[in-house]
């Protein structure tokens, strides 16, 4: 009996493998940006290579860990945060990146390591609904501190990611080139004189649903959404001033099985056409350079690379760096 | 029949192997290398349970977490009494379509259901919108966010989790146990103390001790009608794991949860043996 069920278990393990060896897996956080990979990334990856995408989510780093100290990794390409992606990579989570392979030389230098490379770029930025504020519109990152000229919620990114810190600090009149290292206790300081006001928002789709609601007419946001209410045509303020560049990496888990297919994935995904067809379709900003050529200028203009002038990128390798020591910080701060 | 019970030990337990092993492999194996890590990483010691137990934002999380579980299942109580009880005594089709009602929004998507009073309870929503339509208030209610939102959210979903074990005890309640109460001078106060809780007793219990213990480990609805002020454990244990990458203090932190657990799982098994025993 325990012989047959064990022959069983290996027979459906093997067919299993053998039907997966032709695929591989790609995992993102969900909603309309993976809808966006899938459709501008995996399947005209598929369609040259032959080789089939599972789309699988969300992103979760613990995961990643558990999967590749167990050596029993399923994600061959993860869509992860840039610092994230850093750090990982210095703790030997991630494999290398074969540049053979990926062309790295038309690629932003700011979103390319040994270890990840650049899967878009987005700016946070200040948005609001105009329904809210019938006279003055908010204009600067030191109005979203200032609950006087603005009342009412403020929405924020929940986690402990590059963004908000940085905000605030420019918010009490930090020059963006003395940003790093962050001053923390300054930071937070600033943050405590409108914890009261704050809502946090966990995902995009939240964020959209306070804004549009009017639950909180202001806040910081990930341009791409704002720029989806928009397109739904709804009317949002957005101003770009100090608009604060993130981007998230591609990076492929260590110990994985389809390390040829994932490197390919890759380099489709991070090409000239696969960037500028998934900017089009998400409203974040491409990562190779040739991609703006491709484009149609009304639709770059919208983009954040469209906004280099007025814009500060917050510093990933700093980020990576202090990954934890921000991350307890802020959480045990939210907590008080 | 003596036969079929002197093999009735051993055959029970071979009936309820695939269950022990599925709980070996998924839940005793995981939660002991869970607890290793625990003490194990970053380096090996108890520092992880120390600085759980000594950081006062972290003894907040505790406290929110049970002040939270208390006042949810205390609210739930409350509710599904009286629910229960007139479940018991309406006519049987009425408490039947009643019944049906009760269980379809249990079977409805935990997270659907959330985001469904996400959008009634917030200041724009439509709870708000009534309250100042028929001039109950000026400024909208802050409902969601906050505790009110989460204690709301939860006891609706928590209310068949305490109806259900309500109803099986009151059901079997005779109702002239009630009758002659009556008759020898309760008052009707009187019944319901002296007579109806006690008999409900056990239900009460098991009903209780289970919205509590599911209210101990909850993540959606805290997390999403709740601030960051009102964190809960399983939140804490979420973001250790998923965000800073921390197993050694998630883990810590899933293991405090899990022992409270069982403690108080063992405390109602003594009390609860004992009000069957009576």
């Amino acid at each position: 009996m325990k012989k047959t069920m064990f022959a069983l278990a290996v027979a459906s393990a093997l067919t299993a493998h053998a039907a997966m060896a032709e695929d591989m897996v790609f995992t993102s956080w969900g909603g309309t940006t993976q809808d966006a990979q899938a459709a501008n990334w995996a399947q005209p990856f598929t369609e040259k290579t032959g080789t089939g995408v599972m789309q699988d989510g969300p992103t979760d780093y613990g995961k990643i860990k558990a999967m590749v100290e167990a050596g029993a990794v399923t994600w061959d390409v993860v869509d992860a945060e840039f610092d994230w992606a850093l750090q990982a990579g210095k703790q030997g989570l991630l494999e290398p990146l074969d540049f053979t392979v990926i062309d790295k030389a038309k690629l932003d230098p700011r979103f390319v390591s040994d270890y990840a490379v650049g899967s878009f770029y987005y700016s946070f930025v200040l948005g609001w609904n105009p329904a809210n504020f019938s006279d003055a519109q908010p204009a600067t990152l030191a109005d979203l501190f200032d609950t006087t000229k603005f009342p009412g919620k403020r929405t924020f990114y929940k986690w402990s990611a590059p963004g908000v810190i940085e905000a605030a600090l420019l918010a009490d009149g930090v020059a963006p080139d003395a940003l790093y290292p962050l001053d923390l206790d300054r930071a937070f300081a600033k943050l405590d004189t409108i914890k009261s006001d704050i809502i946090w928002w966990e995902g995009g789709a939240q964020s959209q649903q306070l804004l549009a609601s009017g639950e909180a007419p202001i806040g910081f946001f990930w341009n791409g959404r704002l720029a989806a209410l928009q397109a739904d045509g709804m009317r949002v303020g957005i101003s770009w001033d100090q608009n604060i560049t993130a981007a998230d990496a591609l990076v492929v888990p260590k110990g994985t099985a389809h390390k040829d297919a994932a490197m390919k994935f890759i380099a489709q995904a991070t090409s000239a056409e696969g960037q500028a067809a998934f900017a089009a379709a998400t409203g974040y900003a491409p990562v190779n350079l040739g991609s703006a050529d491709l484009m149609d200028p009304a639709v770059r203009a919208t983009l954040p690379d469209a906004q280099t002038a007025v814009q500060v990128n917050a510093d990933m390798a700093y980020w990576a760096e202090h990954r934890d020591e921000i991350g307890n910080r802020w959480y045990a701060w939210q907590a008080q | 029949m003596l036969s079929a019970t002197s093999g009735g030990r051993g055959s029970g337990l071979g009936f309820a192997m695939p269950a022990i092993l599925l709980l070996l492999a998924f839940f005793v194996i995981p939660v002991a290398f869970l607890l290793m890590r625990s003490v194990t990483e970053p380096a090996p010691g108890l520092q992880n349970y120390a600085t759980l137990l000594g950081s006062t934002t972290y003894a907040k999380i505790f406290f929110n977490t049970f002040f939270v579980a208390g006042v949810v299942t205390a609210i739930t109580v409350l509710i599904a009494f009286p629910v229960a009880w007139a479940l018991a005594i309406m006519p049987a089709r009425w408490s039947a379509v009643i019944f049906a009602v009760i269980l379809l929004s249990m079977w409805t998507n935990l997270l659907a259901r959330t985001y469904a009073w996400m959008v009634l309870l917030q200041q724009t929503g439509l709870i708000n919108r009534m309250l100042k339509a028929i001039g109950l208030i000026d400024q909208p209610l802050q409902l969601t966010n906050n505790l009110i939102g989460v204690t709301i959210g939860m006891v609706y979903i928590m209310l068949p989790f305490m109806i259900l074990p309500l109803l099986g005890v009151i059901r079997k309640i005779d109702p002239a146990i009630l009758q002659a109460a009556a008759l020898c001078g309760a008052t009707r106060a009187q019944a319901l103390r002296r007579v109806l809780l006690p008999l409900a007793g056990p239900g009460l219990a098991s009903g209780g001790l289970m919205v509590f213990v599911m209210s101990l480990g909850y993540f959606v609805t805290p997390s999403l009608l709740g601030g960051t002020a009102n964190m809960m454990l399983a939140e804490l244990i979420a973001q250790q794991v998923q965000s800073l990458v921390n197993w050694g203090m998630g883990g810590a932190a899933a293991f405090v949860l899990l022992v409270v657990t069982l403690g108080l799982y063992a405390v109602q098994l003594r009390f609860f043996d004992q009000a069957e025993a009576r």
